[in-house]
């Protein structure tokens, strides 16, 4: 969660909007939200809205937008800081501390901060959605109108079309592995990191920040 | 037992069923918003009341065609049709017109609808950000120009 971040700037001048992709709902997200005892913008975003919005596939994901409402930075690996889970030789270690330092830079600088990308390197920077991929969008929230429906079976067609339609999407996968017993880190989850990595494909798209 | 990191699968299937149209209405799904359209044209497609198409999607039907903003794409014969006594705008061959992606279950009648590609070229080019509406956890609506002469940071995580 961004809540020191977002303390430690105190400026009147920013906001954090924090969208919760959680088809759980309120249920899985809110204690979360709660128990960070966060004071920004929060949204339970089960329909994945804001990613579909700005082509995200992965969470966490962020843009930043300016005054003028240009987005400043886009789709990078959004971790607040490094989280460590667990110890020893058990222990998980991820995310990064340069991309929080480099968030306060641009809200205390603002344009003049050197973490600002001109327009065609953010431009560059929005991944391309093939019809089929925005698709996928429209599959997933049929699918959860049905779920609010009770209607499971129809709730899970379009589920899995919507991941047909857009494999790239780490998002609808982990989505639906979460509504099942095994949940999103087991053999499954494992198993689509080994692709990518096999693949040399990245899991998040790289930062392009100076870790100095 | 132990749960596994992740899991909600109580969650999956949560809900009593019920029908999602028990008065024979369809449903329109854009932009996070579920449209309920009491009034449609006979047949299997999707034929709305030319008057209700601003509430679907911001259009507005005007002499000089389906317009949102300085957008406005004429009205050609296959929009427009008549069937049953009426006129009806033709919602599907809309979306075909436009390059908007669609999924829909006909049989509850339910359009889902992705982004209207003309509506992102502003972000996909000019690197502007396209406004969106949500709402926030108190049910407040959040739209994104509402923090226009702010810096705001967009962020999505998950409790997965």
């Amino acid at each position: 969660m961004w809540q020191a971040i977002y303390e430690e700037l105190a400026n009147p001048d920013f906001v954090i909007i924090c969208a919760a992709e959680d088809t759980g709902g309120e249920a899985v997200a809110g204690p979360i939200f709660d128990a960070a005892k966060v004071s920004y913008i929060q949204i339970v975003d089960e329909d994945h809205l804001i990613s579909s919005v700005f082509n995200f596939v992965n969470v966490p994901s962020a843009a930043w937008i300016d005054e003028e409402g240009r987005i400043a930075r886009i789709d990078e690996g959004t971790y607040s800081k490094v989280h460590t889970f667990g110890v020893g030789d058990q222990s998980i270690t991820f995310g990064t501390d340069v991309y929080s330092r480099a968030l306060k830079d641009w809200v205390q600088q603002g344009a003049k901060s050197e973490h600002v990308q001109p327009p065609e390197t953010v431009a560059s920077n929005i991944r391309t959605h093939s019809p089929d991929q925005l698709k996928a969008d429209a599959a997933f929230r049929l699918g959860n109108l049905f779920r609010s429906h009770g209607q499971g079976d129809k709730a899970d067609h379009y589920w899995a079309l919507a991941r047909s339609l857009n494999p790239d999407s780490i998002n609808f996968i982990r989505q639906n592995l979460t509504l099942t017993e095994e949940g999103s880190g087991g053999e499954t989850f494992r198993q689509l990191m080994g692709e990518y990595i096999s693949q040399g494909k990245p899991f998040y798209r790289p930062l392009d920040i100076e870790s100095a | 037992m132990t749960r596994a990191f992740g899991a909600y699968p109580e969650y999956r299937n949560p809900f009593p069923a019920s029908p999602i149209h028990p008065d024979g209405s369809s449903t329109v799904l854009y932009q996070g918003k579920s449209i309920t359209l009491s009034k449609t044209g006979p047949g299997p497609g999707l034929l709305i009341d030319p008057a209700d198409l601003v509430r679907v999607n911001g259009f507005e039907v005007k002499p000089q065609g389906a317009c949102f903003g300085d957008l406005c794409i004429p009205m050609t014969g296959s929009l427009m049709v008549e069937r049953g006594g009426s006129r009806w705008f033709d919602l599907e061959a809309f979306a075909d017109l436009l390059g908007q992606q669609y999924v829909a279950d006909r049989e509850a009648r339910v359009w889902s609808f992705a982004e209207i590609p003309a509506k992102r070229e502003n972000m996909l080019v000019n690197a502007l950000a396209p406004d969106f509406e949500v709402k926030d956890r108190s049910g407040k609506v959040i739209r994104l120009s509402d923090y226009r002469g702010k810096k705001a940071l967009i962020v999505t995580w998950s409790s997965w």
